[in-house]
């Protein structure tokens, strides 16, 4: 069985619920045994860094250096919290912060010795549980679905820190996940840009005619919903769908899912155990399409 | 000599016409998309327009659209184009009018330098020195990569905030902003600062999306001078302003709690003190966050809010000890640093 020091992040364990259940369903499925960092703390998420990038360091600094204390593979879910990590990860690369910042650490007992390489579950379900176990646990192929994928900024950008040259399928790590669930991706300009949510309670116009263009553009195209790694997208995207649609002045109605509700559907889990009708976007016509 | 389709995005001004048109194109390994464009242009229509000069990566004129994403032509080869994207898509740069097929305006972008006065302001009441203003080594090399900008506008062109909003700053012009105020020459830190912290359109505007990190041809890192011009800003006491305000209530919800406090984060980001004053636009903005909290109302997803999962006590007793120990370690550096002042003023004559 395959283990991982699992970090749920902050939302997943707050407004967006329904990503941590069906991630734990999925899981459960898959064969993949969890173990929750309980005492790890938020990755600051850029924020803390804006003001105190050192203290952002420390903070995952020693998130990692729990996962290298049980030895295990850290697994994110959050495509800004794997974001930051890398970049911790990075920064931590070189010994002298290292020894700086393993100073708050020392008191805990822990140290981190800059070998974690923290991943998310999407790249986890290509890199280790591999295309041909996801296959032989289809047990619903999502045929009848056009997708679009949302990636999220910090899974995309910076190539470097997220190791792109040595592992080129996580460039299009999405569209490969739709394509092994048998539903058919919808591409669009929008795909690999900025939900907004960064800057919802900073400038709330520029950042809904973000998370509004981005879905009517996908809407246009064709979507019968997208699916994100990131659930800060997924608040702008569908907590604020209602909102982004007055800002474009454009009606909008497009489910937004989960990565592992998407795993979830295609290997037959129920809808109520992923979450899915907790959306602030209804999922029911998507759910009639399926036929369940 | 292999043959590779481009398509290129047109635009005709005489008839406003926008059309895509494809040409084939005999390349020679490690040939160029500048060199590609040239032979179109010489061999097939010769009116196809494109800006270039240098062919070196050092003039910046020619930076396009290349599948979806900014960069300059003469320094990208066509099979690093083609390993993201085959036909390679050229298309005219973003967030900006387009003159002629791949020409775009670019009064706009320059304008951003202008309105952040992004030249030096030596100090009026000192000497000049004899022979030239010198720069201590390890301060270059600390903003040394926002020093090496050569203009071409792939960051803008990317930009997802310019492509929202003409009135923000945009990448460029906020990493050459933050090259000057990391100059010791330089006599306008301060006023630098507040302004970039307070106008519309400025640091706190940005989404951290890492487009202009990824566009970049140059290793500008404008996103990375952003933060750190925000981490200044804060410093410097500018800290009346949503995004700074949005940070400490960040931090002080993990503070307490070793997650993010969803819950307060609004309230904070608006200002307690704003709101407890009274201020109508406070409570304007407060009122804005009420259909969102009752559409999570209605989804079941207020209920976890409120039942929010904090870290275990053990890790935030952990995690308040790392968060006091930084504190209290940064006011050792402001002394520190003080000192260093002191002498540095003494060093360079009274400033």
């Amino acid at each position: 069985m395959s283990k991982y020091a699992f970090w749920p992040g902050c939302v997943a364990r707050g407004a967006a619920p329904e990503l941590y259940t069906s991630t734990l369903a999925v899981a459960e499925h898959l064969g993949m045994d969890l173990v929750e960092l309980e005492a790890a703390a938020c990755t600051g998420a850029g924020i803390i860094s804006d003001g105190e990038p050192y203290l952002q360091d420390v903070l995952n600094a020693r998130t990692m250096a729990m996962s290298e204390q049980m030895d295990l593979p850290l697994m994110d879910i959050c495509s800004t919290c794997v974001g930051v990590h890398r970049l911790a990860a990075e920064k931590l690369r070189d010994v002298d912060y290292r020894i700086r910042i393993n100073h708050h650490l020392a008191p805990e007992g822990i140290e981190y010795r800059g070998s974690a390489d923290p991943r998310h579950l999407l790249w986890i379900l290509l890199e280790d549980v591999g295309i041909d176990k996801i296959n032989s646990m289809i047990k619903r192929p999502l045929e009848e679905l056009n997708l679009g994928p949302f990636y999220g900024c910090y899974i995309v950008r910076p190539e470097r820190t997220l190791d792109f040259d040595a592992h080129p399928t996580r460039r299009d790590s999405l569209e490969q996940l739709i394509d092994i669930l048998g539903a058919t991706t919808v591409t669009y300009d929008g795909m690999t840009k900025c939900c907004g949510f960064p800057i919802l309670t900073t400038n709330k116009k520029n950042s809904l005619t973000m998370a509004g263009s981005h879905l009517d553009e996908a809407q246009s195209k064709g979507a019968d919903a997208l699916v994100t790694p990131c659930p800060l997208c997924h608040l702008n995207l569908d907590a604020q769908q209602p909102d982004a649609a007055k800002v474009i002045d454009r009606s909008l109605n497009l489910p937004i899912l989960h990565v592992p509700q998407l795993m979830g559907l295609a290997m037959g889990i129920d809808p109520e155990k992923l979450g899915l009708t907790r959306h602030v976007v209804d999922t029911r016509n998507l759910l009639n399409k399926l036929g369940v | 000599m292999a043959q590779q389709e481009f398509i290129i995005q047109r635009y005709n001004p005489d008839t406003d016409e926008s059309y895509e048109e494809s040409f084939d194109v005999d390349v020679q390994p490690g040939q160029t998309l500048l060199d590609s464009l040239n032979q179109i242009k010489w061999e097939q229509d010769g009116t196809l327009s494109f800006r270039m000069s240098c062919r070196h990566a050092i003039c910046g004129s020619c930076a396009m659209k290349v599948n979806g994403q900014s960069m300059l032509t003469c320094q990208t080869q066509v099979d690093a184009a083609v390993e993201r994207g085959d036909p390679v898509r050229i298309g005219p740069m973003g967030n900006q009018n387009v003159v002629k097929d791949l020409v775009v305006d670019v009064t706009k972008f320059l304008q951003q330098f202008e309105r952040a006065e992004t030249w030096l302001e030596p100090y009026e009441d000192q000497e000049p020195p004899e022979k030239e203003y010198r720069q201590k080594v390890e301060e270059f090399d600390h903003w040394s990569h926002a020093s090496t900008c050569i203009h071409c506008g792939a960051c803008y062109s990317d930009c997802t905030v310019a492509a929202v909003d003409e009135n923000f700053l945009g990448p460029a012009a906020l990493a050459k902003a933050y090259r000057f105020v990391m100059d010791s020459r330089d006599s306008k830190r301060e006023e630098r600062l507040e302004y970039l912290s307070e106008t519309q359109g400025g640091i706190w505007d940005c989404t951290r999306c890492y487009m202009c990190v990824q566009a970049c041809p140059k290793d500008v890192l404008p996103m990375d001078a952003i933060m750190e011009l925000r981490t200044l800003a804060i410093e410097a006491g500018h800290t009346n302003n949503h995004g700074a305000r949005h940070h400490k209530g960040f931090a002080g919800g993990v503070r307490k709690r070793g997650r993010l406090d969803e819950m307060m984060l609004p309230v904070q980001s608006v200002g307690i003190g704003r709101l407890l004053t009274g201020q109508i636009s406070a409570h304007k903005e407060m009122m804005d966050y009420t259909p969102g909290a009752i559409r999570l109302l209605k989804s079941r997803k207020l209920l976890t809010i409120a039942q929010r999962h904090g870290a275990s006590a053990e890790g935030r007793e952990q995690i308040q000890r790392i968060f006091d120990e930084v504190e209290s370690e940064k006011h050792h550096h402001d002394v520190d640093a003080d000192a260093f002042g002191a002498e540095f003023e003494t060093a360079i004559g009274g400033h």
